[in-house]
């Protein structure tokens, strides 16, 4: 089929609209990457664009020695883990409850589980739940509240569906437990959704800013993500436009090479890195999790 | 006869009772699985429902919520009266429904046009690239445009000084606020959600496009008359079940990029319902505001789940 002359337009309209969109991705990241290895003094000068201009390594060994954010990465990675490891397991094991079907009270369970996400207390009753149980001073903040999911678990559920069910009868019948049946039948077959769903949950609580910003009383036990928005915060109040006077006396004050917001960069790239490192393996999961997601709404 | 049927009535209940004992002793184990669930359940779903009672209470500290007076109305009230009310209902209103306009057809878009492509290898990279900040959070976000909007080197005001104009902080500026809440959601959702669209575009018959183009259709017509019409229900879906979430306007973003001189436009009931009450305090107003809050959302994702059914059932288009 030939092309006409509109369909060429249109063509060479959608690869450049494509390619820009692509691009406007994508610089805000380099953008950041290329400030994150210049001095900070110079990058104040402008014109920095495309690639560092004075390479140093400063902003991030600046970044890395205050002790906020080096303790807050500690705080952010033990969180991670540990919530990915304990939302795991719970899950699977409450999924599997309620996947066989012959359980009394089954159906009542789903639904106490389901009403939870057409109704909440909202956020002040919770915060005061919280407080109440000590969780806002505490590590354990960022572990408990967040064990389950109604959506992880439908997901889970569902997966075992999949499953043919006289495989469960079979190994009750060879005197399997119900625990040797989840670890050895149902898990290692359910392996790339619980994948799946540990990476979006590890991700989350990687990048989850707010719960550290308003639930946590401790500034010792903020997360990373918590500690870059005070930072944003600090700086967005110094943001604005100062009068010339006033960046002098600023800059005779300070006679450092890096700024507070070179080192913010370093931060933030610290903070990015670990997502884009997952993002590939994330990735091959998308359109399944997607549309389970858009299904469930 | 009477008597003997009565008898047979109870035997078989408390049969029926015994069944169900010994079922629920096999299950046991299963009964264990989900117990630490529904003690979780009933701390950090239902406590706090029970916890809204706050919003009728003169809550003190000594006397605990339930130990607090009644006060009947009254955060209620003071909320409906108070001249925040109308600009923070406006606000969250305008906000989500500006995000209906702009940020809800654009991924449609994307995916409409990425259908087109012909080359599988660029097809992908803007694929991979525009997925990449749905996983990167606000804080990062809105710490890269801080980055470009800066009056300090940043590439925004490198621009404007070459253009010869006066460097602006374009974040605290109250008029810049809407449009970079909407271009910053779209810089952030429209390739994850791109995702749905390509997979209902995927699903659309072949055979379609064929019998369309030997009808002398051209691209154009195809896309318009074979890919939209096939992939409408999911664009209904979507737009039916978005109503559900109309007060919820994206906290986590408003609250970033909210600055002293947009607060006025920029406050909205979630926003609002924590500053309030975890900032200064005041528990029960913010507890009668998230009250609201949630009655209303819930009115609404009730009904928009029984449209959804209904729609689900007859298709409209």
């Amino acid at each position: 089929m030939r092309e006409t002359r509109g369909q060429k337009v249109f063509k060479v309209f959608n690869y450049t609209f494509l390619s820009l969109l692509g691009l406007a991705t994508f610089y805000p990241f380099w953008y950041v990457l290329i400030a994150s290895f210049n001095e900070g003094r110079d990058f104040q000068k402008g014109g920095v664009w495309l690639i560092p201009r004075v390479f140093t390594l400063e902003n991030y060994s600046r970044a890395l020695q205050d002790d906020a954010i080096f303790r807050s990465l500690g705080i952010s990675v033990s969180a991670t883990l540990l919530s990915m490891l304990i939302s795991l397991i719970f899950t699977a094991l409450a999924a599997y409850a309620l996947y066989v079907k012959t359980l009394p009270g089954r159906t009542f369970f789903t639904f106490f589980w389901y009403f939870t996400t057409l109704f909440g207390g909202g956020m002040i009753p919770y915060y005061m739940v919280l407080r109440g149980l000590g969780l806002t001073k505490s590590f354990w903040l960022y572990i408990f509240p967040s064990i389950y999911s109604f959506y992880n678990f439908v997901l889970l559920r569902t997966n075992f569906e999949t499953v043919p069910y006289e495989l469960r009868e079979s190994a009750q019948l060879d005197g399997a437990g119900e625990v040797t049946i989840l670890a050895r039948i149902y898990i290692p077959l359910s392996k790339p959704i619980l994948a799946t769903l540990t990476l979006f949950n590890a991700v989350g609580k990687w990048n989850d800013w707010f719960t550290g910003a308003y639930y946590q009383s401790r500034a010792a036990l903020y997360p990373a993500a918590t500690v870059l928005q005070r930072l944003l915060m600090e700086a967005t109040a110094s943001n604005r436009v100062q009068t010339e006077q006033e960046m002098v006396m600023r800059d005779m004050h300070t006679m450092r090479t890096y700024t507070p917001m070179s080192m913010q960069m370093a931060f933030v790239m610290i903070l990015t890195m670990p997502v884009v490192v997952v993002y590939p393996f994330l990735q091959k999961y998308f359109v399944k999790g997607v549309m389970v997601g858009s299904v469930k709404g | 006869m009477k008597g003997r049927g009565q008898n047979k009535g109870k035997e078989q209940k408390v049969q029926e009772r015994k069944k169900l004992l010994i079922r629920i002793k096999r299950h046991k184990m299963l009964y264990l699985f989900i117990l630490p669930c529904i003690v979780w359940l009933l701390i950090f779903c239902y406590a706090p429902m029970g916890g809204v009672v706050l919003a009728f209470k003169n809550y003190r500290y000594d006397r605990g919520i339930f130990g607090s007076e009644w006060a009947g109305l009254k955060h209620f009230r003071a909320f409906w009266i108070s001249p925040e009310f109308w600009s923070v209902f406006r606000n969250t209103v305008v906000i989500s429904g500006l995000k209906t306009v702009f940020c809800f057809p654009a991924p449609i878009i994307l995916a409409l046009l990425l259908n087109e492509v012909r080359a599988p290898r660029f097809k992908r990279w803007v694929q991979t690239l525009s997925y990449l900040p749905n996983f990167v959070s606000w804080a990062v976000v809105v710490q890269l445009m801080t980055a470009i909007f800066t009056p300090y080197g940043g590439v925004f005001n490198e621009i404007r000084k070459s253009m010869g104009l006066d460097p602006i902080f374009l974040m605290g500026e109250p008029g810049a606020f809407y449009p970079l809440v909407i271009l910053s959601d779209i810089w952030k959702g429209v390739g994850w959600g791109s995702i749905v669209y390509l997979a209902a575009i995927s699903s659309v018959d072949q055979e379609l496009y064929e019998a369309a183009t030997i009808d002398g259709a051209n691209r154009w017509q195809c896309t318009w008359h074979v890919t939209l019409p096939g992939i409408s229900a999911t664009i209904g879906l979507l737009f039916i079940m978005s109503f559900g979430g109309i007060l919820n306007a994206g906290y986590d973003q408003i609250l970033l990029l909210q600055q002293p001189p947009n607060y006025q436009i920029s406050k909205i009931l979630d926003t609002y319902i924590i500053h309030t009450g975890i900032n200064y305090g005041k528990f029960e107003y913010a507890s009668a505001i998230g009250l609201f809050k949630s009655v209303f959302s819930m009115i609404l994702v009730v009904l928009t789940n029984h449209l959804v059914k209904k729609y689900a059932e007859i298709g409209l288009w």
